[in-house]
């Protein structure tokens, strides 16, 4: 079925995934549970990646630098053709929210895995979202209309102060300035503008008030092209840095049944407002008051999706698959029950006692925790280089509990766990988190982790041990450098020792 | 065989001379302790309370990762503890404060100059890599030796940025 806002349904046997990393596997395990062959693709960086390995087939398609590769349209569809792959998954960044992709997609008779290209457009743009919601009833956060640097230090001035500048094609916070005072305003417009354009080839902004002590809690929605939608609950997604999320939980802390079915409602409104169809997440701020309003919609399948799979026993990305295949939903909005709780933590490649500046290099040790309610999402392996070229996530380390207290718990024991070495990891910035009072007590807003979330006071438990381990292996290794060097005690010489004492330790 | 092993400024020494036991700082302790064929990672049992670990060598030091935290640990015997004290009082004096880049990137801004003072924490590059602005910031208090990068420059991973001398003292 195709219709005249850019959706394509049809159905199809091969798939290629127009994305790398833990996604990719993502993506391409969902196809395989469902009988559907996969087309890999991948850059320079990624030859030994899992998504090449997993995948059915798989295709080069240039340099690592993702604008050489993983964002060029053409490849892509090039690769598609070449393959037979009737359908295309973008998972989250690169393409998955650029429009004209979705477009293009259905111009060469592919289906597109997600919503129609011009649901993508209007939501991409941060103004338009909020003139469309508005008129579907929707709350938003007062804010200004785009502009130049003069009308908007003029309006900042009026509307007060503390404001964020946001860029109108931004998002995951990049192309956004937090402003407090008026004489700041000018260079938090400059940068966000520079920002922007850097990173979305456009410099547009405009100004929205700072909702302080606000929580950051989104509704996930699944849309089919038959016209129903529905929620799949909230996640809450407060824990950030820098506006990156850290630590995404469903349910949360702050939504009782009654709040989740309004906040729900108000979500597929926003949703049938553009015709929405497939995967997508409305993002909310919530004021100390438990007043809600609309932030922006997310177009795409999120890095947190997980959080809400564990607590509703929906396989979301497999049911992205059935959506874009024609099908109708499997479940009903009064089928969709939120049992236990679930927690992820992004383990990103930075360190948080050093300002979590990202860390780059060889992974050389990579052994992530296993055993019950422990999902791990990754695809990062033993001999995986961290480069700047893409996003700094080794996995996500997701736990489920019948109880928050459960989770909790059992996200200390799967974090202690994990074994990465080779870069620096947040992994004990999460266990920081997890044995803080505000996080256990569920009492944090979305500049906790700035403001009032310190890893000095954290201390350092097992030097003694540290110590010992690393004097038994110097000792052991300099023992076995005086065996092959003292002299006379061998018939052979110290070189041919030396030569067979290498093979042996292999 | 006598070390002398240094993990966060804290110094052990490490008698190690049997197989089954070790001094810590004059204090037995058993140990039984295993390197497995995987990797770095060791099974250390230490009067029977075991500890996993992965143990790394680096340049000039060991890292050891246990529990989910990363101590980057200097064993030295007795003669190298010896030598380094003898040269650490050379280094205490020069005491310049070195801004490396972490990573490959572009300078954003540079926004100190040569001379001016400067605060810990305060904003010294602004590197754009992975595509976010990342601040570097002075590791202590002191003044601005050099700045060797201008906005634009692209940088590699453990290229000078900055150098941040120690404060001048009023009156010295």
């Amino acid at each position: 079925m195709k219709r005249n806002d850019g959706l394509l349904t049809k159905k199809f046997d091969k798939l290629l995934i127009a994305n790398r990393g833990e996604i990719a596997m993502r993506i391409l395990r969902a196809a395989h549970e469902l009988g559907i062959d996969t087309v890999a693709v991948y850059s320079d960086a990624d030859r030994y990646a899992p998504h090449v390995r997993y995948a059915k087939e798989a295709y080069y398609i240039g340099p690592s630098p993702a604008r050489e590769s993983y964002l060029v349209i053409e490849k892509i569809l090039d690769v598609a053709q070449k393959a037979g792959a009737q359908a295309i998954h973008p998972g989250y960044g690169f393409l998955a929210e650029r429009a004209e992709f979705a477009q293009a997609c259905v111009d060469h008779d592919i289906v597109f895995v997600g919503p129609p290209a011009e649901a993508i457009r209007t939501m991409g743009d941060k103004q338009m979202a909020r003139q469309t919601v508005t008129a579907a009833g929707v709350p938003v956060v007062p804010g200004t209309p785009a502009g130049t640097d003069e009308e908007l230090i003029a309006a900042g001035s009026e509307m007060g102060f503390p404001l964020l500048v946001k860029a109108t094609a931004g998002g995951g916070g990049k192309g956004m300035r937090p402003v407090y005072e008026a004489a700041a305003l000018p260079d938090a417009i400059a940068a966000a503008r520079r920002e922007a354009a850097a990173a979305f080839g456009d410099g547009t902004v405009y100004l929205e008030k700072m909702i302080v002590e606000g929580r950051h809690i989104e509704i996930q929605l699944m849309a089919d092209s038959h016209g129903n939608a529905i929620y799949l609950g909230e996640r809450e997604c407060s824990l950030q840095r820098r506006h990156q999320k850290l630590i995404e939980e469903a349910p949360s802390f702050a939504v009782d049944e009654d709040l989740r079915r309004r906040m729900g409602e108000v979500a597929v409104a926003a949703a049938k407002a553009v015709n929405y169809v497939n995967a997508g997440t409305i993002e909310f701020l919530m004021d100390k008051d438990k007043k809600f309003y609309f932030l922006e919609m997310n177009t795409r399948l999120q890095v947190e999706h997980p959080v809400t799979e564990l607590v509703t026993g929906v396989d979301i990305v497999q049911e992205m698959l059935r959506v874009a295949r024609g099908r109708k939903l499997r479940i009903r909005q009064e089928d969709v029950k939120m049992q236990g709780w679930a927690i992820e933590c992004r383990i990103n490649a930075e360190d948080p006692y050093n300002n979590y500046l990202p860390s780059t290099g060889l992974v050389t040790t990579s052994r992530a925790p296993t055993g019950p309610g422990v999902r791990v999402d990754t695809g990062v392996f033993r001999g995986y280089e961290v480069t700047p070229y893409y996003d700094s996530m080794i996995s996500k380390l997701i736990c489920y509990g019948e109880t928050r207290a459960e989770a909790i718990l059992r996200m200390r024991r799967a974090l202690a766990e994990y074994r990465v070495m080779g870069v620096k990891t947040n992994i004990p910035f999460h266990q920081h988190m997890m044995d803080s009072h505000r996080f256990l007590s569920g009492r944090f807003d979305t500049k906790f982790v700035e403001r009032e979330f310190s890893m000095s006071d954290r201390e350092a438990t097992d030097e003694l041990e540290a110590a010992i381990l690393a004097t038994l292996v110097a000792h052991r290794q300099g023992q076995q450098a005086s065996q092959i060097v003292s002299p006379g005690t061998r018939d052979a010489s110290n070189w041919k020792y030396l030569g067979r004492w290498e093979r042996l330790r292999r | 065989m006598k070390y002398i092993t240094t993990v966060n400024e804290k110094e052990f020494e490490i008698v190690i001379d049997q197989d089954d036991a070790i001094l810590v700082n004059g204090e037995r302790f058993a140990i039984d302790f295993q390197a497995l064929p995987d990797g770095g990672v060791a099974s250390l049992l230490l009067n029977n309370h075991s500890f996993e670990a992965v143990v790394e060598e680096r340049e000039e030091t060991w890292e050891v990762l246990v529990r989910g935290e990363l101590y980057p640990v200097t064993v030295q015997d007795e003669r190298a503890y010896r030598l380094a004290k003898a040269r650490g009082g050379e280094t205490a004096v020069s005491g310049d404060a070195v801004i490396k880049s972490p990573m490959p990137g572009i300078i954003i801004a540079a926004p100190v100059a040569e001379g001016e003072p400067l605060q810990k924490g305060d904003k010294v590059i602004i590197l754009e890599s992975m595509k976010m602005e990342n601040e570097l910031r002075a590791p202590r208090d002191g003044v601005v030796a050099r700045v060797a990068v201008k906005p634009g420059d692209s940088v590699e991973k453990g290229q000078v940025l900055a150098v941040i001398a120690a404060p001048v003292v009023e009156g010295d």
